[in-house]
């Protein structure tokens, strides 16, 4: 159940690492093709954790910015896909923390309501995997969209987040049980 | 519910199809031009364990010939066990360190060692320090402590500010953990150089002075580091 490559990647992994290894020599070519190859994956992943396409669009131009500062750091050979997750979760994360930094400056300021960020509002997309996995801890959220969504495997997930395969294995076996129990629980309502 | 329709229900959801990619909104585009305006080639970083050894060679430098200029009348008085026991600890502290600050200059390149190697540190070296030395009487503990902990972190803060500096060649996700793990390395490296130079062998003494400067040092990367990402996030 948790096993991986339910998702197709969008290119093999051994294609992006030579076209990685380009752009660290500065091959426009190879630069292009990486950035189109990897950019629909960049955006499912945000897009997966939050509905907001506009704010996932954000993301994706930041953690390109990133990539491209931190290019130097990749080595030639290893799996490129953890080493763009590990930049992409950090990306997320600094921006989840600034909006909520200026949220509540916001709030000091004009006692506005809090907006819900679960809600999709005017101008977001229809709910899909984001609202599916809302309900989820965040740790456990990340670890099913890598695993399910980008078709990541389980090493690669543990290299990007951090962690051991075993704990990734744990966090996607309980995302799963609390998964059913939700789904469940809405199907039995309907 | 079993497993295969959760797993049918997360791919419906997460279907491209129901996001489809148009090749790239403009901020993407945008983000792209400028990538390849920039491109230029770049040289990737050495490999982990040459920095690792780079990393271990500053903490020797620094705890070595800080040691010198001040005397080393410590190691002298330390028997050969005590030596060996005090530094082979040391050295192995400080390489779980350098490990712990390369793991912070390259993204995904393993799981973060700084709190593991701070927490080996100060636990470590009290109970090795319990075992070997003696006397805990608490007279003139503080100004014999002081001079020893204020030497301690001046050899530790520039050793931090070129660890950081060498840090900085990667690209660091968190300035608050590089932080810890370069404040670790360092503090050991004024510990070293405490076990080099200070004669006082009273284990009260050592406890509390020697190994605060690790703490001290750890602490304080932390902090800066955080101070750092404060500061980049903004």
């Amino acid at each position: 159940m948790v096993e991986t490559g339910s998702a197709p990647a969008a290119a093999p992994a051994a294609e992006l690492g030579s076209l990685m290894s380009g752009y660290q020599q500065s091959d426009q070519g190879a630069a292009a093709t990486f950035i189109e190859r990897v950019s629909p994956l960049l955006h499912r992943y945000f897009l997966a954790r939050s509905s907001d396409r506009e704010y996932a669009e954000d993301l994706v131009q930041e953690t390109w910015m990133r990539i491209h500062k931190a290019r130097h750091t990749y080595r030639s050979g290893e799996p490129v896909l953890p080493w763009i997750f590990a930049i992409a979760r950090h990306t997320g994360l600094d921006n989840y923390r600034k909006r909520r930094r200026l949220e509540a400056h916001e709030r000091q300021v004009d006692v506005l309501p809090e907006p819900s960020a679960e809600q999709p509002a005017a101008g977001q997309t229809a709910p899909g995997i984001a609202s599916i996995l809302r309900d989820l801890p965040e740790k456990q959220r990340e670890v099913l969209v890598m695993l399910k969504v980008l078709g990541m495997t389980i090493d690669e997930v543990a290299t990007a987040t951090s962690s051991s395969p075993g704990s990734v294995k744990q966090k996607a076996h309980r995302a799963y049980e609390k998964l059913r129990g939700i789904l469940s629980a809405g199907a039995g309502m309907k | 519910m079993t497993p295969e329709e959760l797993d049918r229900q997360i791919a419906e959801a997460s279907d491209p199809a129901r996001h489809p990619w148009d090749g790239g909104p403009a901020a993407v585009s945008r983000a792209k031009q400028a990538i390849l305006d920039d491109l230029r080639p770049v040289r990737p970083l050495p490999p982990d364990w040459a920095l690792a050894v780079g990393f271990l060679f500053l903490f020797a430098i620094f705890a070595g010939s800080s040691a010198l200029a001040l005397g080393m009348y410590g190691v002298h008085v330390l028997s050969g066990w005590q030596s060996v026991l005090i530094f082979t600890i040391l050295a192995g502290s400080a390489a779980l360190a350098a490990v712990a600050c390369v793991r912070e200059m390259r993204p995904a390149s393993g799981s973060p060692l700084g709190a593991a190697a701070l927490a080996c540190a100060v636990i470590l070296f009290p109970l090795v320090f319990a075992a070997v030395f003696h006397g805990y009487g608490t007279h003139d503990l503080v100004k014999q402590g002081i001079p020893c902990l204020i030497a301690g972190l001046c050899v530790s803060v520039p050793a931090g500010l070129v660890t950081g500096w060498i840090i900085r060649r990667g690209f660091v996700l968190s300035w608050s953990r590089a932080g810890g793990a370069a404040g670790t390395l360092c503090g050991l490296a004024g510990l070293g150089m405490l076990e080099l130079h200070c004669p006082n062998l009273i284990a009260i003494h050592v406890i509390l002075w020697h190994v605060a400067v690790v703490l001290i040092s750890g602490l304080l990367g932390f902090l800066v580091g955080r101070a750092l990402d404060a500061v980049n996030n903004r």
